[in-house]
């Protein structure tokens, strides 16, 4: 039944060129394979074609960063490299610290490429190396699919997955991660698992290993193999069914990939120290011990073996997990890691661990965001999901746990909506086998029209819809019902495909690094302000100039600019990006302070007030105060930071403190850009606080065009040259009044120009007899 | 010495740029045609209906086509070898 | 205009390693029968470059006929000067040769050769142009956004010659009439931004007089450090030119901050600053492309004109005084464009440097010519002396044995030197079926790979083909 698909073909009178139905299905099957691999890497080219051939975002331009030093410098020189321009002054172990399967692939490809002399280079690699990737997933997921059901699924699941948003969103081109290959090697672990599950043989337990080598080479994912397989061989043994072929497989792989997944540098004696890794260790005590129970069942065939046999399944499950609990307490297993918490308990994160709940990724996903990224297979994939559950065999068991734990994962972070996709596309793609088999299965006495059903999974994939009314061989209300089935899936199928371009190329297309504006007559405008400022940096800075910004920028600046960067998207180290916070949330004169400890030489702050840019720093700002004032509870108060009503805001109501912190300060110095009222901030859409003030400790270095990023030059001691204590009294004193005034100002309607020269007067004034007094 | 550039011409490609497209589409179509053929014939002939003279000569073909076919595509997109 | 200037500089032939080395070993004397009658100089210093051009009466005092002169650059000058030409009354480029005279080691010399001797009491009136890089000196060397760049620039007021000249007149060109102060000998004036000096009677030869100008100068002072021009031919009818430059404002530092605000607030802000600059490419250039090593940078105009393609090219950001960029641009060009041939011969005609923008410096150029694989025979005759660096070979699409690379080295280049190199070689028509027959080949290779797969039975034991 599974492989209906092929099967019935044999029927089909010979027709064609090809004289030959297996030659035929073969040529269908590759064309249709080949075809979503290249419907999968046109979709993903967007961003190259609006924008350019460019790498994406944040983290990607770590990635590209190493692997150009791994192309450069070799493979051990790389395992090896410590990078000291980040994280300064700790410097970074990037070579233990990464998941190298990515800067390998691409440094491969590079390789191969480059011996055959085709001089591509490597950051062209790097941009399309997730597009290419998606072309593989999909095959992966084909075959995954026509392991579980049939080929004629798994045709449709490769169709699926080659343009879904969810995975599209991770893949497109320039969007350089370990997502895009990781995914791949996740579907091709899980298709050689059930394939050496089916055969029980060591030859394909190998193969799975290594392919979980590979995934565990790539991406932190490989935590959810090396659980769901436990978790399948689990559920298979309560079940009811163990069998030799279990058993071989899981021991093998199991055996092998501990083994080779220690060889990752990074992930070293994790598999048997953490207990995100025990559950595996577990599976495999116990299906030992009941493989002995049932040698001996075999031994002695007549004995009471089945209580034993219960019985001492028992035992070993409680011992084994007894034995964890208890390593976990004595401290040579890890407790679970709070990034592990933050999957159990939604609200962990924003209590512990506020440097993971600011990133917008790691929010609960909505209903919404589900239905936008896989759209209508969010509906049709518990069909088949159900339709497993109901043949259930040992490979149908395992996606459907596959399928549970993605659902509940893609539940808790938008992040992993990504491990929820293949399994989503697999099984819909079972729905809508079984669906078009049932609605094409009634003709099977007119012989032509099972052709047609091998006509419609090829036109779905290529888009062409021509045949769909063609089983017109029967009359009757079956036909029309027949009919009508297929028109309204046909047009269910188009609407997806349209919604998948649509949202790849309007929510998952954008570099970030370069925006772009329409005009009201469509021109389109370029905003390169990223580029310029790094640009800036790489070119006219000390070759060691070390940059603060917030951590967000650190790959790109290190990766753009090439200058050392305090923190950055790796958040190993909370109290360092806490002090980089808490310099962006104090006064001028305490983060002078706190800069000099760290040797700033130049502060870089994004700003959108002028173009209206929503994610900039001051956008971000609270964040850096309540990671800050995780570490240094004393010194930064959230509350401080609100208006009285406990409001954010950055206009003339807002609080002392947050008008006095060098992040309000760097964006808004001397910003007179913008809207109608000059000095007007977009973004906010408010009129900012404090302005026409001066900065002592920095000068500013350069502000792009558009005023969207902003580097200030922290001066040297003898660059300002007041004594600096009476100073630091005068400004606070001073702000008091100064924010007095301009209460009064406004009460009174005056003009935002003379305002700022009011402002100034009093200051000095005042302050020169505070001086005198003391 | 040698030839002054008076007695020499001005060198155009061989093959006017115009046409790198449509050669390429000509050439790759018939190419892939031939490589399909290639395939489907080894995935479906058994070891006794195979003859290795028409497989060779369907490679051939493919690979002549293809390749030049390829050439093309490069000269197409900018890629002057 | 410029070929012609080819043809008189043959003395820069093949293998010029150290080339102006290899001829200083001319030895020259000054000869006591010629006199300057008359020079009408021209120093324009309003853009970053100094420009001289002296307009010479040489006269043949004595008896025999005179057949070459020397032209003389004072010590002081000499690392400075980029270019130096003459041309007779007809706009001819006469030829200049570099020599030496003894006693006057600081000096560099340049012998002109005439094309018909000088006779007796008869006279001959030639141009010579010079380009000095660098002569104009900041001060103060800091400035701030907002201030005026003033330069210095200090030369000899007298045309500085071996021979004794009877008179002479000096016209300094500055464009502005902001003049902070300049050398006053009698007689002067100064008008409309011209200062003009002279005339001057019996000045003896070597007479130097210190002239000293400081102005203000608002025009780019940019500074190409390093230009790598790559040339890549190949014979499907293209010529592929990438230049990979790098470029400082090397005018008056910018001291304090930048301010955007100040900047954007009128359009004279940073009068220093360079916000933009043209270069010019041959009118035949398509597929332009402009960008660093972060992408694309889309800050740039492109307008298509009659006889050339302008490329209006902004920086990511303004140039400020010490700020430095870098940034690839190129382009197509069809080969019948630049290329030749009979038969088998081939030959390149190609500028060896070309236009970046108008007044142009440029300290290091290396010129990289790539050739199809399988070209031999290599020739190649440079406009001027240049340092030819080692072949090498270059491996890109579809080769097997490499391409030759011819490279060659010149400092100090300035506009003067946009000038055509001639390169010939041999090169078999029937090579250009290699690169194609190599794919076939390769092709071919896989599916003889298949054949045999398919003949192949990798199964220890036979299969049982029931396991589904």
């Amino acid at each position: 039944m599974p492989s209906a698909a092929t099967e019935n073909k044999a029927n089909v009178p010979k027709k064609g060129i090809f004289n030959n139905t297996t030659g035929f299905s073969t040529l269908i099957t590759v064309t249709v394979l080949s075809l979503a691999w290249l419907a999968g890497f046109a979709s993903r080219l967007f961003a190259v074609i609006r924008f350019e051939s460019i790498i994406h975002e944040f983290d990607p331009w770590f990635n590209y960063r190493s692997t150009a030093y791994m192309v450069q410098h070799g493979f051990y020189n790389f395992l090896n490299w410590f990078d000291e321009r980040a994280w300064y002054p700790l410097g970074r172990i990037v070579g233990g610290t990464v998941y190298p399967g990515l800067m390998i692939t691409s440094g491969t490809i590079h390789w191969i490429l480059h011996t055959l002399n085709i001089p591509i280079h490597i950051r062209d690699i790097c941009v399309f190396l997730a597009p290419v990737f998606s072309g593989l997933t999909a095959i992966a997921t084909y075959l995954l699919t026509s392991e579980l059901w049939s080929r004629g699924a798994g045709l449709f699941a490769a169709c699926f997955i080659a343009i879904i948003p969810g995975y599209s969103s991770r893949s497109v081109a320039g969007s350089y991660d370990n997502e895009g290959i990781a995914i791949f090697a996740l579907q091709f672990t899980y298709y050689l698992w059930l394939k050496s599950i089916k055969s029980g043989s060591i030859f394909w337990s190998i193969c799975t290993a290594l392919s979980y080598f590979y995934m565990v080479s790539a991406w932190g994912g490989y935590v959810f193999i090396i659980n769901l397989i436990p978790l399948h061989v689990f559920v298979l043994l309560i079940m009811g069914r163990f069998s030799q072929r279990l058993f071989v497989s899981y021991s093998v792989f199991y055996i092998v990939g501990l083994l080779l997944s220690m060889q990752i540098p990074f992930v070293g004696f994790q598999p048997i120290r953490t207990s995100e890794h025990m559950a595996a260790s577990g599976v495999f005590a116990l299906l030992m011990a009941i493989g002995a129970l049932k040698y001996l069942h075999s031994l002695n065939p007549k004995g009471q073996w089945k209580q034993l046999l219960i019985l001492g399944g028992l035992v070993a499950a409680v011992t084994v997990f007894l034995a964890v609990v208890l390593l976990t307490y004595m401290g040579i297993i890890a407790p679970w890691s709070g990034r592990f918490y933050s999957l159990w308990d939604t609200g962990y994160a924003k209590i512990h661990i506020p440097i993971i709940a600011s990133v917008s990724e790691h929010q609960p996903t909505t209903w919404s965001s589900f239905f936008f990224d896989l759209h209508v297979l969010v509906c049709t994939f518990p069909v088949g999901l159900w339709y497993c559950i109901k043949n259930v065999n040992d490979e149908r068991v395992f996606v459907a746990l596959y399928a549970l734990s993605a659902v509940y994962f893609a539940g808790v972070m938008v992040r992993l909506m990504l491990t929820l996709t293949p399994v989503v596309c697999v099984l819909a793609g079972i729905a809508f086998s079984i669906l078009l088999d049932l609605v094409l299965r009634e003709d099977e006495t007119p012989a032509p029209t099972q052709e047609s059903d091998d006509k419609n999974l090829y036109d779905k994939a290529g888009k062409l819809k021509k045949r769909t009314p063609e089983p017109v061989g029967e009359t009757g209300l079956g036909m029309n019902v027949r009919s009508g089935t297929l028109i309204a899936f046909m047009i269910l199928l188009m609407l997806f495909s349209v919604h998948c371009t649509w949202a790849t190329s309007n929510a998952y297309s954008s570099p970030s690094i370069v925006l772009a504006s329409y005009g009201n007559d469509g021109s389109r405008k370029i905003l390169d302000d990223f580029r310029e400022a790094y640009g800036w940096l790489s070119q006219n800075t000390a070759e060691d100039a070390r940059v603060m910004s917030w951590w967000d920028y650190g790959y790109q600046i290190a990766g753009m600019g090439n200058r050392t960067t305090l923190v950055d998207n790796n958040t190993w180290n909370n109290s360092h990006i806490a002090l980089v916070g808490k310099a962006m949330a104090s006064n001028e004169t305490a983060a002078y302070n706190i800069m000099t400890m760290l040797d700033v030489d130049y502060v870089l702050v994004i700003f959108g007030g002028a173009i209206g840019y929503s994610g900039d720093d001051i956008n971000k700002f609270i964040w850096m105060v309540r990671i800050a004032e995780g570490e240094h509870p004393k010194d930064i108060h959230e509350a401080d930071y609100f208006t009285e009503r406990g409001e954010y805001r950055i206009d003339s109501e807002a609080s002392k403190t947050m008008l006095n912190s060098l992040m309000y300060k760097l964006s808004y110095y001397r910003y007179d850009s913008g809207g109608s009222p000059p000095g007007f901030d977009r973004t906010r859409g408010a009129l900012p606080g404090l302005r026409g003030f001066k900065l002592t400790y920095l000068e500013e270095a350069y502000t792009t065009e558009h005023w969207l990023v902003r580097i200030y030059r922290v001066k040297k001691p003898d660059e300002f040259n007041r004594p600096r204590l009476p100073l630091a009294k005068r400004t606070i004193q001073t702000s008091n009044v100064m924010s007095k005034k301009l209460a009064v100002d406004i009460g009174h309607m005056t003009s935002k120009r003379r305002k700022g020269a009011l402002k100034n007067k009093p200051i000095l004034v005042k302050g020169k007899k505070v001086t005198k007094l003391d | 010495m040698s030839l002054e550039i008076e007695s020499m011409v001005r060198y155009a490609s061989p093959i006017n740029p115009a046409v790198f497209p449509h050669l390429t589409m000509l050439l790759l179509g018939i190419g892939i045609f031939f490589t399909a053929w290639f395939f489907v014939y080894e995935v479906t002939s058994t070891k006794v209906s195979r003859h290795l003279f028409k497989e060779l000569l369907l490679a051939l073909v493919a690979a002549l086509f293809s390749g030049f076919g390829i050439l093309f595509l490069l000269l197409w997109v900018g890629i002057y070898v | 205009m410029l070929p012609a200037m080819a043809k008189i500089q043959f003395f820069a032939f093949i293998l010029l390693y150290v080339a102006s080395n290899c001829i200083s070993v001319n030895v020259d004397n000054i000869s006591s029968d010629v006199r300057i009658k008359n020079v009408d100089r021209s120093i324009d210093i309003s853009s970053q470059l100094v420009k001289i051009s002296s307009k010479i009466t040489f006269e043949n005092a004595g008896k025999v006929p005179v057949k070459q002169f020397l032209l003389a650059v004072e010590g002081a000058a000499k690392n400075n000067l980029a270019f130096i030409g003459a041309r007779d009354s007809n706009n001819k480029d006469l030829r200049l040769v570099e020599t030496t005279v003894k006693g006057h080691d600081n000096v560099k010399f340049y012998r002109v050769e005439l094309k018909e001797p000088v006779n007796a009491a008869a006279s001959v009136v030639i141009t010579s142009d010079a380009v000095f890089s660098k002569a104009l000196l900041p001060h103060p060397t800091a400035i701030t956004q907002q201030e005026d760049q003033l330069v210095k620039y200090n030369s000899n007021l007298y045309f500085y010659t071996p021979y004794k000249v009877l008179t002479q007149k000096t016209t300094v060109v500055l464009n502005t009439k902001s003049v902070e102060s300049f050398t006053k000998v009698k007689p002067f004036s100064q008008q409309d931004g011209n200062i003009n000096y002279g005339p001057y009677s019996n000045i003896e030869p070597f007479t130097e007089k210190e002239l000293s100008l400081h102005y203000k100068n608002n025009s780019p002072f940019l500074t190409v450090t390093r230009l790598e021009r790559l040339i890549e031919v190949s014979h499907w009818g293209n010529i592929a030119i990438e230049e990979i430059i790098e470029i400082e404002h090397s005018g008056a530092k910018l001291k304090g901050p930048f301010s955007r605000y100040d900047y954007q607030q009128d359009h004279h802000s940073g009068p220093a600053s360079v916000r933009s600059y043209k270069t010019l490419l041959p009118a035949s250039a398509s597929d332009v492309y402009y960008r660093d090593t972060n992408g694309n940078i889309s800050t740039s105009n492109m307008k298509v004109k009659k006889d050339s393609v302008e490329l209006d090219l902004r920086p990511r950001y303004p140039l400020f005084g010490g700020w430095r960029s870098h940034y690839t641009l190129g382009y197509n060009v069809p080969s019948y464009e630049y290329l030749y041939h009979s038969g088998n011969e081939y030959l390149l005609k190609m500028r060896a440097v070309d236009h970046v923008f108008d007044d142009m410096q440029i300290d290091e150029l290396v010129t990289k010519i790539i050739l199809p694989e399988g070209s031999t025979n290599i020739k190649i005759n440079f406009p001027f002396a240049v340092t030819r660096l080692p072949d090498s070979l270059h491996y890109t699409y579809l080769d097997t044995k490499g391409r030759p690379v011819i490279t060659f080295k010149k400092s100090n280049v300035v506009e003067n030197h946009i000038q055509d190199f001639q390169l010939r070689y041999t090169f078999p028509r029937i090579l250009m079926l290699q690169e194609p027959l190599l794919v076939v080949g390769f092709l071919y290779a896989l599916f003889l790979c298949v054949i045999v797969y398919v003949r192949l039975d990798f199964s220890i034991h036979k299969p049982e083909h029931l396991k589904e």
